[in-house]
């Protein structure tokens, strides 16, 4: 059997319309957006020299960020396959005739068609792939995400300056007025439904970062519970840590300018405590709000005579992992709410949540938020 | 198009266009940042999305599509394309989780919802959506195929 091949005209649903394309861009696009800028907020906790410091208020703000970048993200999934129905039969078209020049104008704006729409499908498929800590590819998930995020973003634009008076037109006449009294959908049912797709989408994941939809959130990658009420990235085993948390020897080493403290927990127990209501925010999304205390960092600091603008280095038990170690900048160091936390919702640490004491501050991502914590030292 | 354009515009279309190839070129240089076997993987990653949808998934939606309306009596289409699109996208966001790929043996607390049992809570519900929409009464449009959803209802006859 011969297949025929297909022109765009072979196309005759008139469901197929740049009215409805537009529309359904301009969800797609400000779903995009709100991806784009978020997940710039993301990486720039990341960079090693920081020319942004993040602030340390609100307490939430990750959590707000890095959950509207991963249910954006959802909700981009649903828009873009139905918006790539819409003009499915473009990939189709002949070439113009008109010479050289309109020749070449094409091949550029479909280049950049075809660069946008790899760019958006590669964006989607690795973000919700790691969202579920799910890694098919060899690459690095970070670098080779914030490279097509910028690949993304910027064919996203000049599609949109190519495309600037077709949309004009698109949104100057209603979406259906053109359609012949025909049976089936019109196109602001499937612009409705997309939109309901993406809002069912949403929902189904949203209970990850939002408690109260937990319950109805069938496809959220996390229940939001775990030990002591909180779930666990990286757990004790697959840190390696087992053994090294749990030592008798273990000591806490705090270095500084003065010196060099070092502490058994019970010591550590026995100095002041304090207590800080802060969210663990992770950065594939989910979060959950949290009851910590134990000792303040910055009073540690103090006994070793750390300057209030000192950057500083905790240091995990973890032997390897990108994240043994992060840097604080002084004003997480020293924020009153930033705790070596002895103990979780009244209880003491989870091994799987960092015992024998983890960092917890204001305002960063779960990642940096180092567990098993065994030095803090002044940069 | 841009020919035919007024002037204003296209110096906006020009100005918005440079800023969009910078955006790209700059995220094609980090890109070219990566490793060898890394970027080459990242290509394929790439290439492979759009192959798969345009090869794959397009093709299977307009024979499907062409099937259904062969199939279904034309006064449930109109529920019949909310549900699908509804829970076929939806599904698309759901492969993750309902192959549990990611899951790990030390960490209960990833993946840790029945996913096959929660899909079809949802399918079921947009399934009993659909043949409710399609079954439900109508009196007002009889006489144009029986058929219709809200938009047929507000559309105006044809223009061309």
């Amino acid at each position: 059997m011969r297949l025929p091949v297909p022109r765009d005209t072979s196309f005759t649903s008139p469901l197929r319309d740049e009215r409805l394309t537009a529309r359904l861009g301009v969800w797609l696009g400000t779903c995009f957006g709100l991806c784009f800028l978020t997940g710039l907020v993301s990486h720039w906790y990341y960079l090693p020299d920081p020319w942004f410091v993040p602030p340390t208020r609100p307490v939430w703000g990750y959590r707000l960020t890095q959950g509207v970048h991963v249910l954006s993200g959802i909700a981009a999934i649903p828009l873009l396959l139905v918006k790539l129905w819409s003009v499915y039969p473009r990939l189709f078209a002949g070439l113009p005739r008109g010479g050289v020049r309109a020749l070449l104008l094409t091949g550029l704006e479909r280049l950049s068609i075809a660069v946008l729409v790899a760019a958006s499908v590669f964006q989607l498929v690795v973000g919700l792939a790691n969202s579920a800590q799910w890694y098919p590819w060899a690459f690095s998930f970070r670098a080779t995400h914030y490279a097509g995020a910028w690949i993304a973003i910027g064919a996203l634009v000049l599609h949109v300056a190519v495309k600037l008076p077709v949309i004009r037109r698109a949104f100057g006449s209603p979406v259906d007025t053109d359609l012949p009294e025909r049976t089936g959908p019109g196109r602001r049912t499937v612009l409705g439904a997309a939109l309901l797709a993406a809002g069912v989408a949403v929902l189904a994941n949203a209970g990850g970062t939002v408690p109260l939809l937990r319950r109805v959130s069938v496809l959220a990658v996390r229940t939001g519970e775990g030990p002591q009420g909180v779930p666990v990235n990286k757990s004790a085993v697959a840190a390696g840590v087992e053994e090294s948390a749990r030592d008798a020897g273990y000591r806490l080493t705090v270095t500084g300018p003065d010196g060099e403290v070092s502490l058994t927990r019970e010591e550590l127990a026995d100095l002041e405590q304090h207590t800080s209501e802060l969210p663990i925010a992770c950065v594939e999304g989910w979060s959950a709000g949290a009851t910590w205390s134990g000792v303040r960092l910055g009073e540690l600091l103090d006994r070793v005579g750390a300057p209030p603008d000192a950057e500083v280095r905790v240091v995990s038990l973890q032997r390897s992992g990108a994240f043994r170690s992060t840097v604080l900048p002084p004003a997480f160091a020293r924020d009153d709410l930033t705790l070596l936390a002895l103990r979780l919702h009244g209880e003491d640490l989870d091994l799987d949540h960092g015992y024998p004491c983890r960092l917890i501050a204001p305002n960063r991502p779960g990642v940096m938020q180092t567990k098993w914590v065994s030095r803090v030292e002044v940069v | 198009m841009a020919r035919t354009a007024p002037g204003g515009e296209r110096v906006a279309q020009a100005v918005v266009g440079v800023v969009g190839v910078a955006a790209a070129a700059y995220g094609g240089l980090l890109l070219l940042d990566l490793d060898g076997p890394d970027l080459l993987d990242a290509l394929l990653w790439l290439a492979g999305g759009v192959v798969l949808h345009d090869a794959v998934v397009a093709p299977l939606t307009v024979l499907a599509t062409l099937a259904l309306r062969r199939v279904l009596p034309s006064r449930t289409w109109t529920a019949v394309t909310v549900g699908l699109v509804v829970l076929l996208t939806v599904t698309a966001t759901a492969v993750p989780v309902l192959g549990r790929f990611g899951a790990r043996p030390d960490n209960p607390t990833l993946l840790d919802r029945d996913y096959t049992g929660g899909w079809l809570v949802l399918a079921g519900l947009v399934v009993a959506g659909t043949l409710a929409w399609s079954l439900r009464p109508r009196g007002r449009v009889r006489g144009t195929g029986g058929t219709t959803g809200p938009a047929s209802r507000r559309s105006s006859p044809p223009s061309r």
